[in-house]
């Protein structure tokens, strides 16, 4: 750490590792390796493509997530930082831009190209304003009306591949030669449950006054490991990510690994190398005991492994406080609904932001609203509405929820079904319509299962002993997807190829008829009456 | 009113293009006049011989695969978990012997404890059910389920593995080796990585009861408006009018059947996304030598025939063999009649199943939710279901065999990119590899039902043509008025339901014996509604028309829609009665619910045929003419033919059949000649045709089927108690499932029966 001087540290990233489906892990590993210097000056730490971004378009503050798979609260407990499937993009502005959408509209085009991803499908009409559940992390000076700067894009459908991994690995100052990235290889992450990669980019105050900002940038991945899959309740780096882990990044100040040892008291295991330190931290009425590895950057091969007393392990899933299902009602191409279940499992009432976000195409219908099936319900306490239009704008609904102690709460909102004109259809259009997760911003009472950082916190032990009144977490839920109604792609096809078929057969014959003209052309001299009459006999007898 | 001068008038100009005899028509409504009967009976026997020769193979087509993506059989098999396998089966009878003896639950813990250990999320859900015709009978259930997650997914689709639960006691073969595959299975996918649509295994109560509250629970169906009050299905809708007002007062317990109170599906714990396929597993044993591939649903919904091809294409792949009702795989097949003969029992088998609409097992019920699914039976030598040919050369499968096709189905499916929507919904299968297309098999239900227009226009003709000259137009005004009748009795057939209600309410609750009275009054209202009509019609011609001074227009509009009408509340009523017939069985005769809903419907029909003649003459003072009668024959003639090809649309087994048996009497319905014999021959005939009687009959002479030794009383009796069966069953569907037969039974094709019974006891003023 030299001088305590953000900005922050390329390296760092949460390598946040769960290696198991149904519980919290053993191995909660985490690295980060702050070097702190003036942005200006360290090009060489921070990436120069992003800070241009920031400094470009004004941006305050921006998160981007670009996630495989779906973080399952109820089995395994919150994540450090949570993320949507898919793409999921959000940044608040500088007060000084006049057209922020505009300033949107190029940032996700940017980013786009920087990371590979298919950030420029975000436009207006799926990009929402949140105004309760999303708050600015970092130093900023309009806090006050902070949401009219926010603009808010998930994308959904976008998979998460190799080509996004490249690219995130790029912004580190060791890219992936050396520290934690090497760790990652490509072939070996599709073997997990849930892959999630982020930057997160924030000001945060340069000195107690905050008279100066730094610029915070913060690279995350979150891998969750099936020991089904693995196929061993055993777990190594070998096993993990196919390598030890040669040394850290010789540019970064401090790379740690932080391996959660709590459950080691009931199911014991054995880490081999033993840890440098271990230490237990209280928060919020949760011990969490963490092992710690220093990795120096001349560190011989590491292979951190975790061996299981037992085989047979008997797995208790307690959930976390708070956790929340979300799912689509009905069938057929009429009516739908989608419900939010949303269960308090603490003894204290929780107050949380729900924020739905419903594309265009699905027409939410704020009077089908029901709270545990009641149109008026005593535990909304706060409303904000921004009905959708057509091919314009997503529909908006944010509630301020307070869930009751012990209790399930579920959101029912209905939607029609609409047709899409035909060039509307993505490729693949049996395949269904996917809608967004919805965003769950909680202020939950205990940090059981949060492994959350404190907001001032800028490495992983900040969380050390950091108790607070409460902890704010943002959620996502997961999507659902629905099918619009499809007309028949191939049909059109059909229609052609006999409709051209049949033109062309006809047009000829039709086309002769109607041009040319049939004359009776007289042979010869005209006929006397006579002769006509012998000759209208003659044709009778024909 | 302005609207209907317009279609009047323009009703006139395309009248005269029929009626002008200067148009050259004439010629050909004489010949058509002459040749329809003939023709009539061709297309009868057109349609028939049509039906027939698309069980020859060269007039059906063979089954292929539509949708690419399915990519059938291109994975090599991994499946190597029999040993398991073996062991779930054997700990699952161990199971059921030794707690599960006496009792028919689901063993709940077992289950649980076996898909937990398997790392799936494992869940269960209890549903209740209503008994509707019970008085207040309430049974239990619940299901398991266990949810495999695919990595890297976000739960948006899913893939669905069912079996239903047979206990010991079960009359039914159980299902042991089927629920210990599917763990077995479970055991063997878990630790995949390539799954990109979660695996639902589902351990179903109550057969379809079970998946039916599971898939009502699953899409948000609950009654209560907690999670879902958008009416979806329309027999979800609840009724129109509230019946506990009219009920109130007569009868004070007397609740009104509403179908959201009968099955209460609960709610649903955990959930995936979007059910792509399902594929439930009978199978009893291991040691089975064939698997029977069932597809009928309810209502004769069918899944994609991609999935029914894929199924049988991947059991050939590992080596099962399969068929499909009498089409056997190991058979060798020819060109001969026998595989013609092999052809049509299983396309009539197929008809069968699909004319009562009754799922022929737990698949049947996910296709109304749009979800493909088949069901796997194995099959031993001596099945319930008839023995197969050689089948007892066949070498007995076992649990790895049926792992890999249950693998190369699901690797299959998983392969789907988009839903199925490729090839066909609607088809009927010759054999397993034979198919018949919605366009191959239509044109036979048209015949039918086009020998039956032939017959309205035939009719319609002579009832306009008049030799006379001068009566020429006056005719076409009756045929006017005759159109114009037909209009409003479209509009009052639309209108039907909301009248309807009331009337059936007041009437059903006011007992049978006030039928008449009830009868009397409810017309009364709408006459003078229709004389106010009738007079404005009237008074246009009078208008236009000079030439005839005197009104003696002997068409009664009034009297042939009021007629209309309340047949058709009779058979409304008829469709909501045995409800009612249940609870005063109960209450006041204290007999089983079959019993008085059969002798109920009995009895309303008998009824029926004797009142409902007298019904033409209650309204008028002059007899009812020859061109009446008529015009009324042309009406049912219409309306059973749109009926019967609505019907054939959704399910054309059903429609098929109707038109089969009714087409002839439709056809032979018509004013009545002088010759006795002819008359009592028609009555005969409909009274055969009754659908009470002919379901009689067809039972009773099934049961002369399976049981030949006994004589005829013993058949009738046999054939009585099994449609009392019958009866229940198909009330108890509709009901609980939403079945269609009886409903069209009672609301289509008794009202057209009552109506042709009319025409048949009603002798003509000369």
């Amino acid at each position: 750490m030299i001088g305590g001087v953000p900005p922050p540290d390329p390296g760092g990233g949460y390598v946040s590792d769960q290696n198991s489906n149904n519980i919290p892990s053993p191995m909660d590993m985490d690295s980060t390796r702050p070097s702190r210097k003036r942005q200006i000056e360290h090009s060489h730490l921070a990436p120069r493509s992003l800070r241009e971004v920031m400094s470009r378009f004004q941006v305050e503050e921006l998160h981007l997530t670009l996630t495989e798979g779906q973080w399952r609260h109820k089995q395994w407990g919150y994540p450090v930082l949570d993320a949507a499937p898919g793409a999921e993009l959000y940044a608040w502005f500088s007060p000084e831009v006049t057209n922020i959408d505009n300033q949107w509209k190029k940032l996700t085009s940017t980013l786009a190209g920087l990371f590979c991803a298919s950030l420029n499908f975000i436009e207006n009409q799926n990009t929402i304003n949140p105004q309760m559940s999303l708050w600015p992390s970092g130093a900023t000076e309009h806090l006050s009306n902070s949401s009219s700067y926010l603009r808010y894009a998930s994308l959904p459908r976008e998979i998460v591949c190799t080509e996004n991994l490249t690219p995130w690995k790029k912004l580190l100052p060791c890219e992936s030669s050396h520290g934690f990235s090497s760790l990652l290889n490509s072939r070996l992450i599709h073997n997990t449950n849930y892959h999630s990669v982020g930057v997160h980019v924030r000001k945060i105050c340069a000195n107690t006054a905050c008279t100066e900002t730094f610029i915070e940038i913060k690279q995350t991945v979150a891998l969750v490991y099936d020991f089904k899959i693995l196929n061993s309740i055993n777990w190594s780096f070998k096993l993990l990510f196919g390598q030890g882990l040669l040394g850290g990044c010789p540019l970064a100040s401090s790379s740690k690994i932080y391996i959660d040892i709590t459950s080691n008291s009931t199911t014991h295991f054995k880490l081999t190398p033993p840890p440098n330190k271990i230490v237990e931290s209280h928060r919020g009425g949760s011990e969490v005991t963490l092992a710690i590895y220093e990795i120096k950057p001349d560190t011989a091969m590491l292979n951190i492994a975790a061996k299981q007393g037992t085989n047979n392990r008997v797995i208790l899933n307690i959930p976390p406080p708070l956790y929340f299902n979300r799912y689509v009602l009905g069938y057929g191409k009429e009516f739908g609904g989608i419900v939010t279940e949303i269960v308090n499992n603490y003894w204290a009432p929780i107050d949380i932001v729900l924020s739905e976000n419903a594309p265009w195409w699905l027409p939410i219908q704020l009077s089908t609203l029901r709270i545990n099936g009641k149109a008026k319900s005593k535990l909304v306490m706060g409303q904000y509405y921004s009905p959708g239009r057509s091919r314009q704008k997503p529909y908006h609904l944010e509630l301020l929820l307070r869930l009751p102690p012990k209790s399930t709460t579920t959101v029912t909102i209905d939607f029609e079904f609409v047709f899409l004109k035909w060039q509307e259809y993505p490729p693949d259009a049996n395949h269904g319509f996917y809608i967004g997760s919805a965003l769950i911003t909680a202020n939950l009472p205990t940090a059981k299962n949060f492994t959350g950082l404190p907001i001032e916190g800028v490495t992983f032990d900040s969380i050390f002993n950091a108790s607070k009144p409460w902890y704010p977490a943002v959620f996502r839920t997961n999507g659902a997807m629905v099918s619009l109604p499809t007309p028949d792609f191939s049909m059109p096809y059909n229609v052609i190829c006999l409709a051209c078929t049949v033109v062309a057969l006809a047009f000829g014959p039709l086309h002769n008829i109607c041009t040319k003209e049939l004359v009776l052309k007289a042979t010869g001299a005209p006929l006397g009456l006579r002769q006509k009459l012998i000759n209208l006999f003659k044709k009778k007898q024909d | 009113m302005k609207n209907n001068t317009q279609l009047i008038k323009t009703r006139i100009c395309t009248m005269g293009l029929l009626s002008d005899p200067e148009y050259g028509s004439a010629k050909l409504i004489k010949t058509l006049k002459k040749i329809h009967y003939p023709l009539c009976f061709l297309l009868y026997i057109g349609a028939v011989v049509w039906f027939f020769l698309l069980a020859n193979r060269d007039f059906n087509n063979e089954t292929y695969f539509s949708e690419n993506a399915l990519l059938p059989g291109l994975v090599s098999n991994e499946f190597n978990n029999d040993q398991s396998a073996r062991q779930f089966y054997s700990q699952l009878r161990q199971e059921l012997e030794d707690k599960y003896m006496d009792t028919q639950e689901i063993p709940v813990d077992w289950l649980v404890s076996q898909m937990s250990q398997l790392h799936l999320e494992v869940y269960t859900h209890n549903f209740t059910l209503n008994y509707p015709l019970g008085q207040g009978q309430i049974f239990k259930g619940t299901n398991v389920y266990g949810i495999l997650r695919a990595p890297r997914t976000s739960s948006l689709e899913a893939l669905v593995l069912a079996a239903p639960f047979r206990s010991l006691s079960s009359f039914q073969k159980g299902t042991e080796a089927g629920i210990a595959l599917m763990l077995a299975f479970a055991e063997f996918a878990r630790p995949k990585k390539y799954w990109a649509k979660d695996i639902i295994f589902l351990v179903t109560e109550h057969e379809q009861l079970g998946i039916q509250a599971w898939l009502e629970a699953y899409h948000g169906l609950q009654s209560d408006s907690g999670t879902f009050y958008t009416n979806l299905g329309s027999f979800q809708k609840p009724p129109l009018i509230n019946f506990k007002k009219f009920t109130k007062s007569k009868l004070n317990d007397f609740k009104w059947f509403d179908r959201s109170r009968c099955l209460d599906p609960g709610t649903l714990k955990g959930r995936s996304g979007a059910i792509q396929a399902a594929i439930n597993l009978e199978f009893h044993t291991p040691k089975i030598r064939y698997v029977e591939v069932k597809v009928e649903g309810l209502n004769g919904q069918l899944p994609n025939l991609d999935l029914v091809n894929l199924v049988h294409k991947l059991c050939v792949k590992s080596g099962i063999h399969h068929s499909y009702k009498n089409s056997y795989s190991w058979l060798r097949k020819g060109r001969g009649t026998s595989t013609w003969r092999d052809g049509v029992s299983t396309m009539l088998g197929m008809v069968t199943a699909q004319i009562a609409g009754v799922p022929n097992g737990n698949h049947g019920l996910f296709h109304r939710f749009g979800i493909e699914a088949v069901t796997l039976e194995g099959r031993d030598v001596d099945d319930i279901s008839g023995a197969a040919p050689r089948a007892s050369t066949l070498p007995p499968a076992n649990f790895h065999r049926l792992g890999t096709a249950l693998e190369s189905i699901y690797r299959s499916l998983n392969n789907l990119l988009e839903s199925f929507h490729q090839s066909y919904f609607f088809y009927m299968l010759a054999a397993t590899d034979r198919f018949v297309s919605i366009g191959q098999y239509m044109p036979s239900l048209c015949l039918l039902c086009g020998a039956m227009l032939l017959r309205a226009l035939s009719l319609w003709v002579s009832v306009q043509k008049d030799p006379n000259d001068d009566k020429i137009k006056k005719d076409s005004e009756d045929n006017k008025d005759s159109l114009s009748s037909e209009e409003k009795n479209e509009e009052e057939i639309e209108n039907e339901l909301n009248e309807s209600k009331i009337d059936d309410s007041e009437r059903l609750v006011k007992d049978t014996e006030g039928k008449v009275e009830s009868k009397g009054k409810v017309p009364d209202e709408i006459q003078e509604d229709k004389e106010i009509k009738k007079r404005e019609v009237d008074v246009k011609p009078n208008d236009t028309d000079t030439k005839s001074g005197s009104d003696d227009i002997d068409l009664s509009i009034v009297n042939i829609g009021a007629n209309f009408l309340i047949v058709h509340l009779i058979g409304y009523g008829a469709m909501n009665s045995p409800f009612f017939f249940s609870y005063i069985g109960a209450k006041y005769l204290e007999v089983h619910p079959e019993t008085s809903v059969y002798y109920g419907l009995t009895v309303t029909s008998a009824l029926v045929a004797v009142l409902s003649p007298f019904l033409l003459r209650v309204f008028r003072t002059v007899p009812i003419s020859n061109d009446e009668l008529s015009v009324i024959s042309i009406l049912l003639l219409l309306e059973m033919a749109t009926a019967c090809l609505c019907i054939g649309m959704n399910n054309f087994s059903l429609g098929f059949a109707l038109a089969v048996v009714y087409t002839p009497l439709m056809l032979v319905v018509g004013v009545n000649g002088e010759n006795r014999l002819v008359i009592f021959v028609k009555r005969a005939l409909c009274v055969l045709v009754h659908p009470l009687v002919a379901l009689t009959v067809a039972l009773s002479l099934y049961s002369r089927v399976l049981y030949p030794e006994e004589d005829v009383l013993g058949m009738a009796k046999r054939g009585r108690e099994a449609t009392i069966q019958a009866v229940m069953f198909a009330v108890a569907d509709s009901m609980i499932y939403g079945n269609w037969l009886f409903n069209v039974a009672t609301s289509v094709i008794f009202p057209t029966w009552i109506v042709s019974w009319q025409i048949l006891c009603t002798t003509v003023r000369k």
